[in-house]
């Protein structure tokens, strides 16, 4: 009997490879069907006047099809003071349009389309309808899968409406952004497997870039990422993100992030 | 009238019985388009969904799924392949054990659900293993090299799902 072969053991996971759970973007693949996913970023931003905030963005994924999920988040934060305070929630949704799978690898394509709202006052020429700005995103996503290293890129549209309730979005300012990613991830431990209950670990990196289309301004972060899968039905990331490069105004580019995740796996039967 | 009804129950099982004749009691099914071990979770939990499942063991590094199913199921390969779609993933190698009563193979010549390829007449009888060739039941490239190999089988390059190309391996 090989040790290599093994047991039956009924946790829960996420089915996209580990390599391409990303810590800020999301990959072309999807969740598997009938699943149910809790997610929380816990984000801890330098503020420019030397202030540490905490984003608190709690997520519900839901795998419809094998080709169809949809996310709801809600945002919530300190950044005003007297604690935290709900500013606002979206609505995600995304298809993967094409697969091409072989043993070990694939290569994946997705569309995918957010709309949110937002109390907060607009504070930053950076276009964000993730916990800043209402309004909506919708983009494409390549990922690509090779043994243990994957690669993803993504390019969006993102447009600021006015804020909730009546925070007019500045006309100085651009409403509307082109965002483009280039996301890679290594599974680094283990080297072979031997149980589901193995530790994986996986490194990261991401780049994330936005230029806001009327006034050409832009900015580019980096950000680094460990990433522990435990018993094959946990998630828990550690992240940096550091700004590179930046010509607009943003109040709060650089922090920690810490992000878990579970998945509960076949709550809806067929 | 009570003879009758026994009779009947008696043609009844028979008839069940042969259709039953080529019972898949296991499949080994390779999955693609994953690496980590959190993918072959999500294979797995797919498979434990089924009543049909007896076990599931899994080789983690080949992203191999060695399925055992219950007696008396009626479970086609395109239950279990539709299981790793779900998940997400694909299916690149598709190996079944049918269980048959002295089947005379004949090449070209369906048998309920499933067409004998690239095999010689012969007479079958108890577990047998084959190879599932139809598209989709092995990778894309495998596929194209097949559909030339095979173009004589007029069946086979179509996406069937009503007659799978077997072939005894």
């Amino acid at each position: 009997m090989k040790i290599k072969i093994l047991f039956i053991i009924l946790f829960f996971t996420t089915n996209i490879n580990a390599q391409e759970l990303f810590v800020i973007t999301e990959p072309a693949s999807n969740m598997p069907s009938n699943s149910i996913g809790v997610r929380t970023m816990n984000s801890f931003m330098y503020e420019n006047n030397g202030t540490l905030n905490y984003h608190l963005m709690p997520e519900l994924m839901w795998g419809i099809s094998q080709k169809w999920m949809m996310h709801l988040q809600s945002f919530h934060s300190n950044r005003v003071g007297g604690g935290l305070k709900t500013e606002g929630g979206s609505v995600y949704a995304k298809y993967r349009f094409y697969s091409v799978d072989d043993i070990h690898s694939h290569f994946r394509m997705a569309a995918y389309g957010r709309y949110s709202i937002n109390n907060a006052d607009i504070h930053q020429d950076e276009v964000e309808t993730m916990g800043h700005n209402t309004g909506f995103e919708t983009g494409l996503i390549a990922t690509k899968l090779q043994n243990k290293v994957a690669i993803s890129a993504s390019t969006s549209y993102e447009r600021a409406l006015d804020n909730l309730p009546n925070y007019k979005f500045p006309t100085t300012q651009s409403h509307h952004a082109i965002n483009y990613t280039i996301s890679i991830g290594k599974l680094v431990y283990p080297k072979i497997y031997n149980s589901l209950n193995q530790t994986n670990i996986n490194v990261m990196c991401e780049f994330l870039g936005q230029t806001l289309n009327p006034n050409g301004r832009s900015y580019l972060d980096v950000v680094p990422s460990i990433q522990f899968i435990i018993r094959s039905q946990a998630r828990i990331d550690f992240a940096y993100r550091k700004q590179l490069y930046n010509s607009m105004l943003r109040t709060a580019p650089n922090g920690f992030m810490i992000k878990f995740e579970y998945t509960f796996f076949n709550v809806f039967k067929k | 009238m009570k003879s009758i009804k026994i009779l009947l129950g008696i043609l009844f099982i028979t008839i069940t019985s042969t259709t039953q004749s080529q019972q898949i009691i296991k499949a080994e099914i390779m999955a693609t388009g994953l690496t980590c071990s959190m993918c072959s979770n999500a294979i797995n939990k797919q498979f434990k969904s089924m009543a049909e499942v007896e076990s599931v063991n899994i080789d983690l590094n080949k992203n191999l799924f060695i399925v055992t199913l219950k007696k008396d199921n009626r479970l086609t390969p395109n239950d279990l392949k539709a299981k790793v779609e779900k998940a997400g993933f694909f299916v690149g190698s598709f190996v079944a054990y049918l269980n048959v009563d002295n089947m005379a193979v004949v090449d070209n010549k369906q048998v309920d659900d499933f067409v004998f390829i690239d095999t010689k007449p012969q007479t079958v009888n108890g577990i047998v293993k084959v190879k599932v060739l139809n598209k989709g039941y092995v990778t894309t490239k495998e596929y194209k090299k097949l559909q030339k190999t095979y173009v004589k089988y007029s069946s086979y390059s179509k996406d069937n799902n009503k007659a799978f190309h077997i072939k005894l391996v």
